[in-house]
């Protein structure tokens, strides 16, 4: 990140060194090679597929070494005292084989898109995800563009007015932002604005007297638009409000903070000062230039965050009794559900993966210079 | 100039867009779903299927009972006696032999009459699914079809829990025909689940408009039901609110009509707008003090556990568990037959001879207890500091040892734990459910408690099982748990209170320990 920065400061994208010297190379008459991004791209994915790999034997490692006795969390104590629906169990989830047979027949059903059957809910673990991870994405995405929303503005005004009282206030919000407990924080938020203000609903992700639309895509919002219920839509947006506000609340307060610096660092750059030196100000200035160096820092944060909201949610969706991954998770956690949480584990590390690579990408493209390293 | 109006202007239709949707929050279509013939639920789910027979968790019998009709019933919250469901019974003298006969005219939700035929492929298909959790209660009984509308259930012993036992929602009367046509059996190889997790095949009062394990179910009238029921509520949704916090505040902000799972602390501080149901749960809290010597060393001798049980402050104990709950007054809970009417009380003299007689030499004693898991609102944290506090006035050593649930459960079935502090509910509403406790039954085998080492209660417990009349049965069921509570190595601290909150136009909350509540019963006053 450090080494980004120092770069931007010294060549930025808008003009780099490289940028000209790719226009007068000799490489621009010889005949085509593959492309560097390509094959960058394609060494990722391989890692990442490496990884996912690894993702698996870690969790299915981690879920069998947890002490205790999945057969009885799942059973109860009055049905793991009947030795023939013991036996049945055990038979039909394939518990009486060894650790590696049930490892390995794990992978070839992954690879045919079976995850296994949750020991909680009986379900297919891909199809209860599939319900569960879209619901998390929904609040995650909202709580990452109102996130960027406040916090890139924050951090860019407390940057310009360095020192000044807005950049204190700004600092001391983003602090509270770190600081508050976010389960505390839904708790309180839920109180103010639903209970006792009524401007916001109820929990969970639609209205009680309302039916899901159509699933297409799993985010009832997307759904609603495409189903055209726009009373529905609007409800559902009305239900992320709260949970998006929790969540963006920390992620404020880190970008605002790594805006902040970023931009600190851009402003004191050669070229910012000849922008202004030649009469460019205002918005200008602030998207196209002092933004635009600030960006691969703030991206990495981003993906970071956005990475973090998607399997860090486990007690703002308790609290706001949102059916997502958080939630799948903590259930499939408590109760033993072994198939359960390999298949969390490996959606996360799917996430995780997919927002690196997203990342990387996005640098390339950010910056040139990344494109031909 | 231009630029800055055109960001203000942006600025203020966003602003103008949060405003719309905060309103649209609301007031959702009919309001905030309080609409007089639709109800909301809110409880932590525990919902695994939507096919009554593989069903054994709480939730899931909740929707079953509203789904469902059994051959008995119970009726409000006295499940001291079944009375008729769909069929009403006779038995022979040696509570062996019981005939139930079909109540004329009945139908299932499609209109098909329910037949003998029903009532032997549903009791056959618990008792042929040897995977599903429900399937021991079918253990021992044979199903036989007499007529068209009559049903012979016969057992080996005398068995008078068979009646309570055919109240138990997992129990219930499928529509056979529609089962067997979507993939029904009455063995292993039965596929109906599916089916029934997406459509009901009952004859309740409501049938399943859609059911979602991790969210929602939502219940519709059944047009078709020509039960007793006089249903209030036309559509029903019960909804998964894990968080006992978010259910008070939505009963109390209008978005939910009745929470389910509130602590006795929680319904405490309701005010105005709200009612409060709150009554013994058939939960029993206990310590269990093993008396096997290669588990639990000098502390596996009766005369220990007596030194524990009167050493406790057991008012003092029920602090920690709010309104409605009581005292145990032994294993059995006191709505069932046999209980005990009075518990222990604290004798610290008596405690400190047992204690002298017991060979303890002050070594710690550690106390093992789920910390992850409330009972009826009551956490075992708070709870195993009291008791630690208390042994330790009256000289007993005691380290805590707590562990999460899943951990912690299988040391416990497994007869592994010293001293550890658990819980015992009821599958169905019958004595026979606390039976186990016995030296050498399951629960006495858990605290290394063999048959040989106490053959009396072993005898009593086989009396109440084979009693042939309720009169017999009672004294059997209350000599079983006089003799624990005097000599078992159980002590029972706490049953803890069942609180069901509604809204205040709502009426008609009878707690049950099998399905909580009957959503039919409840009414709009």
């Amino acid at each position: 990140m450090g080494q980004n920065t120092r770069a931007t400061r010294e060549y930025p994208a808008t003009a780099a060194p490289s940028d000209t010297a790719q226009r007068t190379s000799p490489e621009r008459t010889a005949p085509r090679r593959k492309s560097p991004l390509a094959g960058y791209l394609l060494r990722r994915l391989g890692m990442s597929i490496l990884l996912l790999f690894g993702v698996t034997l870690v969790t299915f490692t981690l879920a069998n070494l947890v002490p205790g006795n999945p057969i009885v969390a799942a059973l109860g104590e009055g049905a793991a005292s009947n030795p023939a629906t013991v036996a049945a169990y055990i038979e039909k989830h394939g518990l009486d084989q060894p650790l590696p047979v049930q490892y390995l027949n794990y992978l070839v059903n992954l690879f045919q898109g079976d995850m296994g059957v949750s020991l909680r809910t009986g379900q297919p673990v891909a199809s209860d995800l599939a319900k569960a991870v879209p619901a998390t994405i929904e609040v995650a995405i909202g709580a990452i563009i109102v996130s960027l929303a406040v916090g890139v503005a924050l951090g860019a005004l407390a940057a310009y007015r360095r020192g000044k009282m807005s950049d204190q206030v700004v600092r001391v919000v983003s602090l509270l932002g770190l600081s508050i407990p976010t389960f505390w924080m839904a708790l309180v938020a839920f109180n103010i604005f639903f209970l006792q203000l009524g401007i916001a609903p109820g929990s969970g992700r639609l209205s009680p007297i309302l039916a899901p639309p159509p699933t297409v895509t799993g985010l009832y919002t997307v759904d609603a638009l495409l189903a055209g219920q726009w009373v529905t839509f609007m409800d559902a947006m009305a239900h992320l409000m709260l949970p998006v506000f929790v969540l963006s609340l920390f992620t404020i307060g880190l970008l605002t903070r790594f805006v902040r610096t970023s931009v600190l660092e851009v402003l004191d750059a050669d070229y910012i000062r000849a922008g202004r030196a030649k009469g460019l100000s205002g918005p200008r200035m602030l998207f196209g230039y002092t933004l635009r160096g600030a960006s691969l820092p703030i991206l990495t944060i981003v993906g970071l965050a956005f990475g973090s909201l998607l399997s860090g949610t486990v007690l703002v969706e308790a609290v706001f009794a949102w059916p997502g991954l958080g939630s799948y998770a903590y259930n499939s956690a408590t109760s033993l559900d072994l198939p359960g949480v390999m298949g969390v584990g490996l959606v996360v590390g799917v996430i995780y993966l997919g927002i690196n690579f997203a990342v990387d990408i996005l640098y390339g493209v950010l910056d040139p210079r990344v494109r031909l390293a | 100039m231009r630029t800055k109006i055109r960001y203000v202007a942006t600025a203020i239709g966003l602003s103008a867009s949060l405003v719309l949707v905060g309103c649209a929050a609301t007031a959702p279509e009919g309001g905030s779903g309080s609409a007089p013939s639709s109800i909301v639920i809110d409880t932590a789910f525990t919902l695994e299927t939507g096919d009554p027979g593989r069903n054994y968790v709480p939730t899931g019998y909740m929707v079953s009972k509203a789904l469902y009709e059994t051959l008995l019933d119970f009726a409000g919250s006295d499940e001291s006696t079944p009375v008729p469901g769909l069929a009403s019974y006779e038995q022979n003298d040696d509570a062996t032999v019981f005939t139930f006969t079909l109540a004329d005219g009945r139908v299932f939700s499609d209109g098909t009459p329910i037949t003998a035929d029903d009532v032997v492929f549903s009791l056959n298909r618990v008792k042929g699914m040897t995977e599903s959790k429900a399937n021991f209660l079918m253990e021992g009984i044979e199903v036989t079809k007499v007529d068209d509308k009559t049903v012979e259930l016969s057992t080996a012993t005398p068995s008078l829990k068979l009646p309570a036992l055919m109240t138990n929602p997992s129990l219930a009367i499928l529509n056979s025909k529609l089962v067997i046509e979507n993939g029904g059996t009455t063995d292993n190889s039965d596929k109906a689940e599916t089916f029934l997790n997406s459509t009901s095949a009952g004859s309740g009062p409501y049938i399943l408009d859609s059911l979602d394990f991790e969210s929602q179910v939502v219940l519709t009238e059944n047009e078709k039901y020509n039960g007793a029921e006089d249903i209030d509520f036309t559509r029903v949704v019960i909804r998964s609110v894990s968080e006992s916090a978010t259910q008070k505040m939505n009963l109390e902000g209008g978005d939910s009509q009745v929470a389910v799972d509130l602590s006795g602390d929680q319904v405490a501080g309701l005010g105005d707008g709200v009612n409060v149901f709150s009554t013994p749960s058939a939960q029993t809290i206990f310590l269990l003090l093993n008396q096997s010597a290669d588990v639990a060393g000098v502390t596996a001798n009766p005369e220990f556990a007596s030194a524990v049980r009167y050493a406790l402050d057991y008012p003092a104990l029920l602090e920690l568990a709010g309104a409605g709950s009581e005292q145990a007054t032994g294993v059995i809970p006191p709505s069932f037959l046999g209980a005990l009417t009075d518990g222990v009380e604290q004798d610290l003299a008596a405690s400190k001879a047992a204690l002298a007689a017991s060979g303890y030499a002050g070594e710690t004693i550690t106390l093992e207890y789920p910390n992850d898991y409330p009972v009826g609102g009551v956490s075992f944290t708070p709870l195993a500091e009291r008791v630690q506090s208390q042994l330790a006035d009256a000289g007993i050593t005691v380290e805590l040892a707590p562990a999460p649930f899943t951990t912690q459960i299988d040391e416990y079935v497994n007869g592994r734990e010293a001293f550890s502090i658990w819980f015992w509910g009821p599958d169905y509403a019958d004595s026979a459910n606390f039976l186990p406790f016995a030296a050498g039954a399951k629960v006495g085998l858990r605290a290394g408690w063999t048959a040989e080492q106490d053959p009396a209660v072993v005898e009593l417990a086989a009396a109440a099982e084979n009693a042939t009349s309720m009169d017999e049965r009672e004294g059997a069921f209350s000599a079983f748990a006089s003799a624990l509570q005097e000599q078992g190595p159980f002590v029972p601290l706490i049953v803890p209170g069942s609180n069901i909150a509604t809204a205040d136009y709502i009426d008609g909350v009878a707690y049950n320990s099998t399905w909580t509540m009957d959503i039919a019963e409840l009414q709009s006053k």
